[in-house]
C-alpha cells in the first residue's frame, strides 16, 4: 500500500533525472561543448533546484538511493581495471607514483592554503569585532 | 532534443533485447545479480573490518573479477551484460545536484576561502599527478587517465568518455587516489597539527571525492558536509574546465 502511494512521487523524481539527464546530453549536441552531457544536465538541475527553491520530496528520495548505490552502478567500470593488459610496466609505475606520491602531496598543499585562509579570515573577523 | 531521446531508447531497446537471449554466463540475470551480490558482500565486508583499504569500490570489483575468470567470461561480454547499470550512470551524475543545492548555505558562510581553496585543489591534484607521471615517462593514455583522478568516478566516466580515455583505467585510478587519500590523509593532517575539521572534510573531498567523503563522515557530520560539497563543486569544476585542456 505505502508502495503504490509513494510510486507516483518516485516516478516523477526518477523522470526528472532522466530528463535533466537527456536535457543536458542534448545542450552539449547541440552547441559542441566539450563538456560530459549529464554533468550540464546537473548543473542545470541545480539551477532550476534554485529558483524553485527547495527540493522536490520524490527528487530528493529517489537522489539519495541512487547515491547510495553509486558503487552498484559504477561497478561494471571499475572492473575493467583488470582486464587491462595493453600498459607497459613502465606505465604502471608512473601511474602507482602518481596516485600514491601526487595524492598526498595535492592533499597537504590543499589543507595548508584552506587551513591558512580560513585562519586568516577568522582573525579578521576577531579584530573587526573588536573595532566595534 | 529527439536525437538523444531516440538514442537512449535506442540503449533501452538492446538492453531490454539481452534479457529475452538464450540463457549464458554472461547473461543479464546472470551479470545483474552477480553485481549485486559483489556490491553487498563488498559492502558486508567493509562495514565489518572498516578500513578504506576493503572499500565496496575495492571487494565488489574483485569478487566480480574472480567470478568472471572463474566462468570464463570476458570483459565484453560483461559489459553488455551490465548494460541496465550503464544506462543508470546518467541520471547518478544528475543526482550529484541534490546534496549540492542542500549545502549551498554551507558555502556561503565560509564563503571566498572555500572557493579559492576549491579552485587550488582542483587545479593541483591532476597538475602534480600528472607532472609525476610524465617525469616517469608515463604514456598519454596514463596521463589523461589521471586528470580525472580526484573527481567521483560517474563523473569521471564521463570525462573519459569525453576525452577518448580508458572507462576502466580512469574508474581504477578514481578508486585507487581515493583509498589513498581516506587511507592517509587524516593521520597526515594531524601530524601537521591541522585540526580544523572544515578543512579535513574540504580536503578530502577535492583529492579524495566519495571514498574520502566516508571517511570525513567517520570523523564528524560537519567534516563530512564539507567533504561533500567539496567533491560536487570539485567535480562540477573539473567536468567543465578539462576537456578544453585535454584534446584527443
Amino acid at each position: 500500500m505505502a508502495l503504490l502511494r509513494n510510486l507516483p512521487r518516485w516516478l516523477l523524481g526518477a523522470g526528472l533525472l532522466l530528463a535533466f539527464d537527456l536535457a543536458g546530453r542534448t545542450l552539449v549536441a547541440a552547441l559542441a561543448l566539450p563538456v560530459p552531457g549529464p554533468v550540464v544536465g546537473m548543473l542545470l538541475l541545480l539551477l532550476a533546484l534554485m529558483l524553485y527553491g527547495r527540493v522536490p520530496r520524490g527528487l530528493a528520495e529517489v537522489a539519495e538511493q541512487i547515491l547510495r548505490l553509486l558503487v552498484l552502478i559504477f561497478l561494471p567500470a571499475t572492473v575493467g581495471i583488470y582486464f587491462l593488459r595493453d600498459l607497459s610496466s613502465g606505465d604502471w609505475v608512473a601511474l602507482l607514483a602518481a596516485m600514491v606520491i601526487g595524492t598526498l602531496i595535492s592533499f597537504t598543499l590543499t589543507a595548508l592554503l584552506l587551513n591558512h585562509l580560513i585562519q586568516r579570515a577568522g582573525t579578521k573577523r576577531n579584530r573587526d569585532s573588536h573595532v566595534d | 532534443m529527439w536525437i538523444e531521446w531516440q538514442r537512449w531508447l535506442d540503449q533501452l531497446q538492446r538492453v531490454i533485447g539481452d534479457f529475452a537471449q538464450p540463457l549464458t554466463g554472461a547473461h543479464p540475470l546472470v551479470i545483474l545479480p552477480l553485481n549485486i551480490l559483489g556490491f553487498w558482500i563488498g559492502l558486508k565486508i567493509y562495514r565489518r573490518i572498516g578500513s578504506p583499504i576493503l572499500h565496496p569500490v575495492v571487494g565488489g570489483s574483485l569478487l566480480v573479477f574472480a567470478w568472471l575468470v572463474f566462468m570464463g567470461v570476458d570483459f565484453a561480454a560483461y559489459q553488455r551484460g551490465s548494460g541496465l547499470l550503464y544506462l543508470l550512470l546518467g541520471p547518478a551524475v544528475v543526482a550529484l545536484a541534490i546534496p549540492l543545492k542542500q549545502n549551498l548555505s554551507v558555502v556561503r558562510k565560509v564563503g571566498w576561502p572555500l572557493m579559492l581553496g576549491l579552485l587550488v585543489g582542483a587545479v593541483l591534484a591532476p597538475l602534480v599527478a600528472v607532472v609525476i607521471a610524465l617525469l616517469l615517462g608515463g604514456s598519454k593514455t596514463v596521463l589523461i587517465a589521471l586528470t580525472t583522478k580526484s573527481v567521483t568516478t560517474p563523473v569521471a566516466l564521463a570525462l573519459a568518455q569525453e576525452m577518448h580515455g580508458i572507462q576502466s583505467l580512469a574508474a581504477g585510478v578514481v578508486a585507487f587516489t581515493g583509498i589513498v587519500g581516506a587511507v592517509f590523509g587524516p593521520g597526515l593532517l594531524r601530524r601537521m597539527n591541522i585540526t580544523d575539521e572544515r578543512v579535513v572534510g574540504f580536503s578530502m573531498g577535492v583529492n579524495a571525492h566519495a571514498i574520502g567523503t566516508v571517511r570525513a563522515l567517520e570523523i564528524s557530520a560537519l567534516c563530512g558536509a564539507f567533504s561533500a560539497l567539496a567533491m560536487g563543486l570539485c567535480g562540477a569544476l573539473t567536468a567543465l574546465v578539462l576537456p578544453a585542456f585535454v584534446t584527443p
